[in-house]
């Protein structure tokens, strides 16, 4: 079968350990009002067979190490858990270990569970921390988010998860707060990051001729971030 | 004293044989950077002087000052001094720090310009000097055909070093420190002894006449030294000694010599070994160590030329490639690096960042990691190291070259070079579909051919033949254009200190190079994969391109596009090598244009690839910026995979990227660059500029985009080229990435 795909990005660092090969799957469930990806969106994209999409990831193969690899990103690669079961055997064969970069807002399928065992490392994305918020500022519910990460916890995954901290919305440490309520006792959860809200995705809304919601925001101070993670690595470190 | 105690014998002790010395005495380190000093009082006040200096020049236009009545040589100026008192290693190119002489052995009117540029008149008594005497520009001129003259003038061949020196020659000034002069004088005159039993054939009597220049100079570098108080007949005695008659032999070439690159070689392990002795001997500690090492620095970054305005246009920024290269492997298996090249990096922090010396580091997969990462430590603070893949040279160099210029490898000693700038083959293209005619001056340049047709659309076999003409008509040009240049230049501007330094026979390179490589390759594939229709002028002359379609763009790992570029290069350099070249030089090549990539674009018409007249090329194998879509990697793999067998003048990379992209903090920023640097140069990569870049580093590649290309911002899953970005949206990203520092 055919993958379909928005984009790669050879070198991205900050999305797993190590040189991450990115991959950025197209189509997604969600219509978070902060997107900064709104063109991965709707489905489409170029298309690549597992075969040919492991044989154009080798080439990356000397940059990865031991830690380095592959994150499959998106959109929301997980719906397209199929194509990405099929590729893991390639990959395998290849010795290249794949992140997975989900929201979670999927039904756990057979191969969405083959996908997260296979997986070296799942970084979740909580957006909100109930099914109200999450209704209100994705258009989705926070129940299937909730039934990825009990899969992850039961099958003991190492995961990652992040928040996106986004003015007006989420960032205060009453807000935050909620999440870490989620998170209490998630043993698998290695790291929690919360990551500032910018700017940068504007562009891409201008040049689709989208409504862009947030597009009286300011982007999130780096100060208040770091306030607000140091929040949280002490509320996570409380027994 | 003995100045060889406690030294390992060799082969070394019979012959000059220097490599042989180091082997049998460096020591590898393998730890860590936690043993080294920063600076000391008189560090301190050395470099407050010099800073103090470099604002005045900075301030006057960018030249202290000039003497416009004295020609530099080794014996011309009284000595000079940063803060006598305070100098360790003593020696300036003139009596003050900072000013310049005047140099018009390789062209007397050059010399006159650059004064003129900065408000002074040469002097009289240079003026009737040379009123008598040939320079290497006067030669070259009575020489160059009328072909040779139009292909420079509308700047198909550019750089050429006719009216300055050629530079790019190392001379072995390890060996002044290790068998002190009188020794290699004695050698020296043997040699000729042994030269003059041949028959008096012309290349027998220019190889003599070569050897009584250099006897002459090797005289007159003992009594330079002499003046400054030092007897560097007798080898050095102790580390500082070493450091210094090394860095004399290093001072005399840049007194006798302007050329475009001075490079000092690869010492840091023969330095080691003296320091190592003074430190067991207990006459030297750390601190005196690094302060040492620092002195030699600084004296370096002190270095400097008098040049034209036109001169800096094409290399900016006033530079000198003190090129000093650190680590490699031995071919014994051994990391060639010692604390020394620990040392050199210090000095980054202790003098803090800069252009010179530039510092090269030979990577190698076998070096110790701890190395890796403090080099990686230091790129990402400093910006200031180039790194060079030794695992590739090594196979052709062995293990006691050094780096002259950005990338150019040659034997210590036993090779020098003929330096050729470039030929700008994306003009060659257009000459091409211009049946000779060069594109903006609409002269006939090459021989007359079938122009191409306007209003059709290319065909690639039928443009890739015409190329192939052309190129090998420019292959042969260029080769003959360089004999003249060359011969010129031993005739009237020979090296006599740095050959002196040589083998008296040793190996020659000539070293040519092509510029505008990925506009090449990206416009032969666009006429391979697009649709390209010719525009004509009112001349007739093809100076514009429909080009509808979208094609393989180098930069993108696409082996589509990635192969016309390997082909390029490969083409050319056999065409080069059809052509004999001047006392049997070894034909090599590099891709390498420093910054001299905007005046090339400037004078290159409009390409298929879509670039507009006057836009400027990406500097040396980089691809063209604002074209890959994959991001870094992507672009560093294709860069791969050219091929060093063809351009052993080496393939520079240039590759920016911004700290918070690279990692989250200091530690995975230092282990992400290392596996960057490691993943490619494991492809057989050649060479790679690491920026990471500052907020001002933003500014400028916001102000001209082809200094830092394929520059990558990146906030957790999203990534964008700096490059693509609207000017309004640079300087957002530029007040943000920086948020905290404004």
């Amino acid at each position: 079968m055919k993958g379909y795909f928005h984009s790669f990005e050879s070198l991205a660092t900050l999305d797993g350990e190590g040189i991450r090969y990115g991959v950025f799957m197209q189509g997604c469930p969600l219509r978070c009002v902060y997107c900064h990806n709104p063109d991965t969106w709707e489905k489409g994209g170029t298309e690549f067979s597992p075969e040919e999409l492991v044989k154009k990831i080798s080439r990356y193969k000397p940059y990865f190490g031991k830690d380095g690899g592959i994150t499959f990103s998106g959109g929301e690669p997980l719906l397209q858990a199929e194509f990405i079961g099929e590729t893991v055997p390639y990959l395998k064969d290849a010795e290249i270990n794949y992140a997975i970069d989900t929201s979670g807002e999927v039904h756990l399928s057979d191969d969405v569970k083959y996908v997260l065992q296979n997986a070296q490392l799942v970084i979740l994305d909580l957006k909100f921390w109930d099914d109200e918020s999450y209704k209100k500022y994705t258009g989705m519910g926070i129940s299937k988010v909730i039934d990825t990460l009990e899969f992850l916890v039961k099958i003991k995954k190492r995961t990652w998860v992040r928040t996106v901290v986004v003015p007006g919305i989420n960032d205060s440490e009453d807000i935050i707060r909620n999440y870490i309520e989620v998170l209490k006792n998630k043993r698998c959860v290695e790291k929690y990051e919360l990551l500032g809200f910018h700017t940068m995705g504007f562009l891409k809304y201008e040049n689709m001729e989208i409504k862009n919601p947030m597009k009286d925001t300011k982007p999130l101070k780096k100060e208040h971030l770091k306030e607000l993670q140091e929040f949280v690595d002490n509320e996570l470190k409380k027994p | 004293m003995n100045c060889w105690r406690d030294f390992k014998e060799g082969n070394w002790n019979k012959n000059i044989d220097v490599s042989d010395f180091i082997k049998k005495n460096y020591t590898p380190y393998i730890g860590g950077s936690e043993f080294l000093c920063g600076t000391t009082e008189r560090t301190d006040r050395v470099l407050a002087r010099v800073e103090e200096l470099l604002v005045k020049e900075n301030e006057n236009g960018g030249v202290l000052s000039v003497d416009p009545d004295n020609v530099s040589s080794l014996l011309t100026f009284k000595p000079g001094y940063v803060i006598k008192e305070d100098d360790i290693i003593v020696g300036l190119q003139t009596d003050e720090p900072l000013k310049r002489a005047v140099n018009p052995f390789a062209g007397y009117r050059n010399a006159v310009q650059a004064c003129k540029a900065y408000g002074y008149e040469i002097g009289e008594n240079v003026k009737d000097e040379f009123k008598y005497r040939t320079t290497h520009n006067t030669g070259v001129f009575r020489v160059y055909t009328d072909t040779m003259k139009k292909a420079r003038h509308v700047g198909v061949l550019t750089g050429l070093p006719d009216a300055y020196a050629r530079g790019r020659i190392i001379g072995d000034y390890r060996r002044i420190a290790l068998y002190g002069m009188d020794y290699l004088i004695e050698q020296r005159k043997l040699d000729k002894k042994r030269i003059s039993e041949r028959d008096m054939s012309a290349e027998t009597i220019q190889l003599l006449e070569d050897v009584e220049r250099q006897l002459e100079f090797m005289a007159q570098l003992v009594e330079m030294a002499a003046e400054y108080g030092c007897d560097i007949s007798r080898p050095a005695e102790n580390a500082r000694e070493a450091v210094q008659w090394l860095y004399f032999g290093y001072l005399g070439a840049v007194k006798e010599q302007n050329g475009a690159a001075n490079s000092i070689g690869r010492i840091s392990a023969f330095i080691d070994i003296y320091i190592r002795r003074d430190i067991e001997e207990g006459t030297l500690d750390e601190k005196g160590a690094q302060e040492l090492i620092d002195d030699l620095v600084l004296k370096m970054r002190l270095v400097r030329h008098l040049r034209t305005p036109e001169y800096n246009e094409l290399f900016a920024g006033d530079p000198v490639w003190v090129t000093c290269s650190l680590a490699g492997m031995g071919e014994d298996g051994r990391p060639m690096v010692t604390k020394t090249c620990f040392r050199f990096l210090q000095t980054l922090y202790n003098l803090g960042p800069s252009a010179e010396p530039n510092i090269t580091v030979l990577w190698s997969e076998g070096l110790p990691e701890e190395f890796k990462k403090f080099c990686a430590k230091v790129s990402i603070d400093t910006d200031s190291i180039q790194y060079e893949n030794d695992d590739v040279m090594r196979k052709d160099f062995g293990d006691d070259y050094a780096i002259a210029c950005c990338v150019s490898a040659m034997k210590t000693g036993k090779q020098m070079q003929f330096f050729g700038a470039r030929c700008n083959l994306a003009k060659v293209l257009l000459m091409a579909l211009n049946g000779g005619r060069d594109e903006v001056y609409g002269e006939q340049v090459a021989p007359s051919g079938k122009a191409f047709d306007e209003g059709t659309p290319l065909v690639y076999e039928e443009v890739l033949e015409a190329f192939k003409t052309y190129a090998a008509w420019m292959a042969k040009l260029y080769v003959n254009t360089m004999n003249v240049i060359h011969y010129m230049h031993d005739r009237y501007a020979y090296e006599r200190l740095m050959m002196a330094l040589h083998d008296v026979e040793p190996e020659r390179l000539m070293a040519f190079g092509i510029s505008g490589l990925s506009v090449l390759a990206d416009s032969l594939s666009a006429i391979k994969y697009a649709k390209v229709t010719p525009v004509k002028d009112e001349r007739g002359l093809i100076v514009d391109f429909k080009t509808e379609g979208d094609f393989p763009k180098y930069g993108n790992d696409d082996d589509r596009a990635d192969e016309i570029a390997k082909w390029i290069t490969e083409f050319f350099y056999s065409e080069l090598c059809k052509t004999k070249t001047y006392r049997g030089a070894k034909h090599t090549l590099s891709i390498l244009t420093i910054t001299s990539n905007v005046v090339y674009g400037k004078k290159t018409g409009s390409t298929p690839d879509g670039r507009q007249a006057g836009e400027p090329f990406a500097p040396g194998a980089n691809p063209m910026h604002g074209r890959d879509s994959e991001g870094a990697l992507a672009s560093l793999n294709s860069v791969a995979k050219i091929c060093y067998d063809c351009c052993q003048d080496g393939i520079s990379n240039t590759f920016s990227i911004t700290p918070e992209t690279l990692g989250t903090d200091e530690d995975d920023r230092v282990k992400k660059l290392v596996a960057v640097l490691d993943g490619y140069f494991a492809q057989s990569a050649h060479h790679l500029n690491v920026n990471v870049l500052n907020r001002q580093k933003l500014i400028d590649a916001m102000n001209d985009p082809t200094l830092y290309p394929s520059l990558t911002i990146r906030v957790s899953g999203y990534a964008v080229n700096f490059n693509k970005l609207t000017r309004d949206k640079q300087l957002e990203v530029i007040s943000r990435t920086f948020h905290e520092k404004m």
